[in-house]
């Protein structure tokens, strides 16, 4: 290995390391640092800034991106946009197990499915740009993408949720719909969640962090109520849930992320009563009180993403090695 | 180097606020000098004003929607949906000028369900804000949803007709809901990063932005019911692709209105800040596959960044009020909001 790589990547271990411990755990800490193999502990969020963060969204757009543009094209993202730079060395991204492109999709579903692979791949480009208009130099530079596995992580979240052993999001539209819920709602509830972290005043003009947060936060929104209101509207023309399992598999879903990410979470519901009285829809998952939508803390974020409950866990589901970056580690 | 730095900062933050209150003034008159300019300034404002801007625009969203679902006024409790006080600072509006019985004649289970969510989530967020707000509330202004939709109907031009009316089917009140949601996400947009950073803020923000994804999931239900029926069996009233072309003529509008342009040329602006859910017109490229594909619009968003728009207090004011926002300084009047809105921008 390139030794500046090496070096590279021991800085951003001993930072992972370094952010992984609360400043209770210090001392101990800088004693530890000289040892391998010594378990960081949970993280602490203490320290943490900005560009922390937006890293942390980073790894997430990844993964959308990395779905999406697979599903539409049976191909990830451009070596230039996952990769990453530090001391003016590239660090190569992960590899991604898993995707394909869907096949027999009409214009409109291809469409559809385009919009979103555009979409995500812009985000990662305005995140990264947004991160690297900071020093490349330093680690509040962009994170390169992390090692992700679609194949063993829809599979874990099918058998958790009791949808069936095996679950393959790029075999149709329906279940493509399926995999889509999955990211979707959790990428509202993450941006939510961070935005308040954010300094309102970054930096200016276009590259203000809390303003690009919340802008894609919105457009993150849209893409949810798309896929929530096909899955309704799908369910409705198929004539109900019993010949379009695809509803269920969703609830299912929906179920499993609230167990892992502190509930947050409304199920989907059929339009019922009469078209004068009908019943209301659930395509905003939002709080019963004050219809705000929900937010989650970025150790929930993790807890459903790696597919695990609990503090200490750093990888598993959709990242078989963790994510990169400073928050990688559960604390709770 | 601390000291330098907060300074550049106090900077940066001080021509960002004004650019964003301002905005929509100070554009008009560096891109376009010879154009309107939409109303402009506030010396001071703080996060109440923010949120009693809001307010105002959350009084029209719930009293849209209650009125299609229940065919009464916010004031009027309906099974989940509350019953909201309208009361408050600034001059009260009287009666909302709509016609007769305008509960929608729905036919069609699943946009009702959507109606009658919507007018649920939309009440609670009017009642959640004046909790926010306290005795700094604002009252409701006047709202008009019967003139207002016969003139931007009528500056968007054909398929919709000079007299709509938002109320007559399901097709139109997809149509009116339009006119509103992607509105309310650019507004919430452009205004998350001017809350001040004390605590209170702080929770403003948090707020804000929990209000800003709910109005997202409004707008693209909206966007992606209107995608999947316009294919002219759903809504014969409208043959397929209509709808497509009719959103984007109010996109148009929008766009034209947030920009102090005139109405009536459809394609008066290079760069619009709208856009209907249809087919984009340029073609994208996708990934390492490196493929040109044609894509939906189902986001309001930036064609290049795919982030919303963000647009500031004025051009929000030129779109409610159809353009009539057009002298600095002072109040804007007209459309959705004949007598102005309450609060410090208005």
């Amino acid at each position: 290995m390139n030794t500046l790589v090496e070096l590279a990547e021991k800085r951003i271990n001993r930072r992972k390391f370094l952010a992984g411990v609360g400043a209770a755990g210090a001392a101990t800490a800088l004693a530890g640092c000289q040892s391998t193999g010594v378990n960081p502990g949970p993280t602490v969020n203490v320290g943490l800034v900005d560009t922390d963060y937006l890293n942390f969204a980073l790894n997430l757009e990844y993964l959308e991106a990395e779905f999406y543009l697979r599903a539409a094209t049976g191909q990830g993202l451009l070596p230039a946009d996952n990769s990453a730079t530090l001391n003016a060395v590239t660090i190569p991204a992960g590899t991604v197990v898993g995707g394909a492109k869907i096949s027999g999709l009409s214009a409109a579903q291809q469409n559809i499915l385009n919009e979103l692979a555009y979409d995500e791949q812009a985000h990662v480009r305005d995140l990264r740009l947004l991160l690297s208009g900071l020093s490349t130099s330093s680690l509040t530079a962009a994170v390169s993408l992390p090692n992700l596995d679609f194949t063993n992580g829809f599979n874990a979240v099918a058998s958790a949720a009791g949808i069936g052993s095996t679950f393959n999001p790029f075999q149709d539209w329906d279940h493509f719909l399926v995999g889509a819920f999955l990211f979707e709602d959790v990428g509202v509830t993450a941006y939510n969640g961070i935005a308040p972290l954010i300094s309102p005043i970054g930096v200016a003009g276009p590259t203000n962090f809390l303003a690009n947060a919340a802008a894609i936060l919105a457009v993150e929104s849209y893409h949810a109520a798309t896929i929530r209101a096909t899955i309704v509207g799908n369910t409705v023309a198929a004539g109900g849930v019993s010949n379009y399992p695809y509803f269920t598999y969703a609830n299912q879903i929906s179920t499993l992320r609230g167990t892992l990410g502190g509930g947050n979470e409304t199920p989907l519901t059929l339009p019922g009563g009469t078209t004068s009285s009908p019943t209301a829809s659930t395509i905003v998952p939002a709080t019963t009180t004050n219809a705000t939508a929900f937010s989650r803390t970025t150790d929930q974020i993790l807890h459903i993403v790696y597919g695990k409950a609990g503090a200490g866990v750093s990888s598993g589901g959709f990242f078989p090695n963790g994510m990169n970056g400073h928050i990688t580690v559960t604390q709770s | 180097m601390a000291t330098q730095e907060t300074q550049i900062l106090d900077n940066i933050i001080a021509s960002r606020r004004a650019l964003l209150v301002g905005g929509g003034a100070a554009l008009a008159a560096l891109a376009m000098p010879k154009t309107a300019k939409a109303a402009s300034t506030v010396a001071s404002y703080g996060d109440t004003d923010i949120l009693n801007f809001a307010l105002n625009l959350e009084y029209l969203e719930a009293t849209f929607y209650y009125y299609a679902a229940f065919g009464t006024d916010i004031t009027v409790a309906n099974g989940s949906a509350g019953a909201q006080t309208i009361t408050g600072a600034g001059t009260a509006g009287g009666p909302v000028v709509i016609k007769p019985n305008a509960k929608v004649p729905f036919t069609n289970l699943t946009v009702a369900s959507y109606a009658l969510e919507t007018a649920i989530e939309e009440g609670k967020h009017v009642n959640f804000l004046r909790t926010a707000l306290g005795s700094a509330v604002v009252a409701r202004p006047q709202i008009d949803l019967q003139n207002s939709f016969n003139a931007l109907a009528t500056a968007a031009g054909s398929p919709l007709p000079t007299t709509f009316d938002p109320f007559l089917n399901d097709a139109n009140f997809l149509l009116g809901a339009y006119i509103f949601e992607d509105v309310g996400v650019s507004a919430y947009s452009g205004a998350a990063p001017l809350f001040t950073t004390t605590s209170s803020g702080k929770g403003y923000l948090a707020a804000a932005a929990s209000i800003l994804a709910v109005e997202g999931y409004h707008a693209g239900l909206i966007r992606t019911v209107l995608n999947a029926s316009d294919n002219g069996i759903i809504f014969p009233t409208y043959p397929a692709g209509t709808l497509a072309t009719a959103t984007q003529k109010i996109s148009t509008v929008r766009s034209n209105a947030a920009k102090a342009l005139a109405q009536g040329t459809p394609n008066l602006d290079a760069s619009p800040d709208d856009y209907g859910f249809g087919q984009a017109a340029a073609q994208v490229t996708l990934g390492a596959a490196a493929v040109k594909v044609n894509r939906s619009q189902l986001v309001d968003a930036d064609l290049t960044n795919a982030t919303a728009f963000e647009r500031t207090t004025s051009q929000v004011l030129n779109i409610v009020t159809i353009g009539n926002a057009v002298t600095a300084g002072t109040q804007a009047k007209g459309g959705f909001f004949p007598n102005g809105l309450n609060g410090t921008f208005s």
